[in-house]
């Protein structure tokens, strides 16, 4: 007889699952990479001017937004509005508070940096508030959002 | 009885396609760049001060834009296209020796002259410890003086020497921002020159967070300062 078995009938193989642990990492690359993109539901509209001497915003962590525009919503009226987080604020007064409740271990307001989402078609006035809340609570890192090219 | 062939599951190429996946989710997830022009608001004094001395009117630009969004640069009517070229000409005409009495001078900086200044705020502040601003301005004149030590004699703008913006409550902030879009290009230029001047690494690549490109980051900001003041808005 053959020294070799004949196959005759081959057992059946299980499924290879050493792929799997693979994909459970891939799906946590996946979520690791995904959550560094901020949903922030907008309920202003805004158009960023543009600016070609704006430069990219490196530490996203170290940076709080602030997004006035015109609500998208109409029953919120017509003049433009400050946006903090993903709440239309009542008046401008709310920035200050807002700014302190944004403290982050480890740094002082000095040290983050705030950014103005302007649409570019609102007025000074209500920016220029916002600045001034801004210096009184010593949050004096600003960064005027803008797209650096069409 | 035999048993069903159970057909075997490849499952080799789940692998792939996981791989699909994420690298089609690493590409659409960076499309978004937020950028942005980088500024710093003035620290609010809740003392009184006295009043600021008087400054000559030939080291202030002052730029207003008014709710129509026109552009009055010292009093009169501007176009966007012209004020890059009026603020160019503000940093840079009187570098060489007084060209325009409207505009402020330039002062060359030397070894002797920082010491000078530096022994005499010294002297100052023997004579008035409690003056706060004092240190402030002897740190300020030893950098000075380290930057010479760096790159030779140096001419320094007025020290008075400011753009002064208002803005109407009623004016557009795209205008507010292409105001300061041509400011920010105005110095950034300058900046660019005087690296290339002094063999500085390349202005593009100087990062704030790294402190080796910050000696050469402080020592642009004296060489050509962005001086711009804004006044709060009256109506």
């Amino acid at each position: 007889m053959s020294k070799f078995k004949k196959g005759g009938k081959r057992g059946i193989p299980a499924v290879n699952t050493s792929a799997l642990p693979d994909i459970i990492f891939m799906l946590l690359f996946f979520f690791m990479v995904a959550t560094t993109m901020k949903e922030v539901e907008m309920k202003v509209e805004i158009k960023k001017p543009i600016a070609n001497q704006a430069t990219p915003i490196e530490d996203k962590d170290n940076v709080d937004f602030i997004y006035i525009g015109y609500p998208i919503d109409a029953a919120e009226g017509t003049e433009p509005r400050i946006q903090l987080d993903d709440r239309l604020a009542p008046d401008v007064t709310s920035v200050g508070d807002w700014k302190k409740s944004k403290v982050r271990a480890g740094k002082r307001v000095l040290d983050i940096v705030t950014s103005l989402k302007v649409d570019k078609k609102v007025g000074m006035r209500i920016v220029s508030d916002v600045k001034e809340e801004l210096r009184d609570v010593d949050a004096l890192k600003i960064n005027y959002s803008a797209d650096i090219s069409k | 009885m035999a048993r069903r062939e159970i057909g075997e599951i490849n499952a080799g190429s789940m692998a792939d396609i996981a791989f699909l996946l994420l690298i089609f989710f690493l590409v659409t997830t960076t499309m978004e760049v937020d950028a942005g022009i980088g500024r710093q608001l003035p620290v609010k004094l809740d003392i009184n001060l006295p009043p600021p001395p008087p400054v000559n009117e030939r080291n202030v630009l002052k730029i207003l834009a008014n709710k129509n969004d026109q552009l009055l640069v010292e009093e009169s009517f501007v176009k966007m296209e012209d004020l890059y070229d009026i603020v160019m000409k503000f940093y840079t005409v009187n570098k060489s020796g007084e060209r325009d009495i409207n505009m402020p001078l330039y002062e060359p900086i030397t070894k002797e002259k920082c010491r000078a200044e530096i022994t005499k705020l010294q002297a100052d502040l023997v004579k008035s410890p409690d003056n706060t601003s004092l240190p402030g301005e002897i740190a300020k004149w030893e950098e000075k003086s380290a930057l010479v030590d760096e790159v030779g004699v140096y001419s320094e703008i007025h020290k008075s020497a400011v753009i002064q913006l208002k803005n109407q409550a009623g004016t557009s902030y795209g205008l507010y921002m292409e105001v300061q879009n041509i400011l920010k290009q105005v110095v950034n230029e300058l900046r660019v020159i005087e690296c290339e001047k002094h063999d500085f690494p390349d202005y593009y690549t100087l990062r704030e967070d790294r402190p080796e490109d910050m000696v050469y980051i402080n020592m642009l900001r004296i060489l050509v300062p962005e001086r711009i003041l804004e006044s709060k808005i009256e109506n």
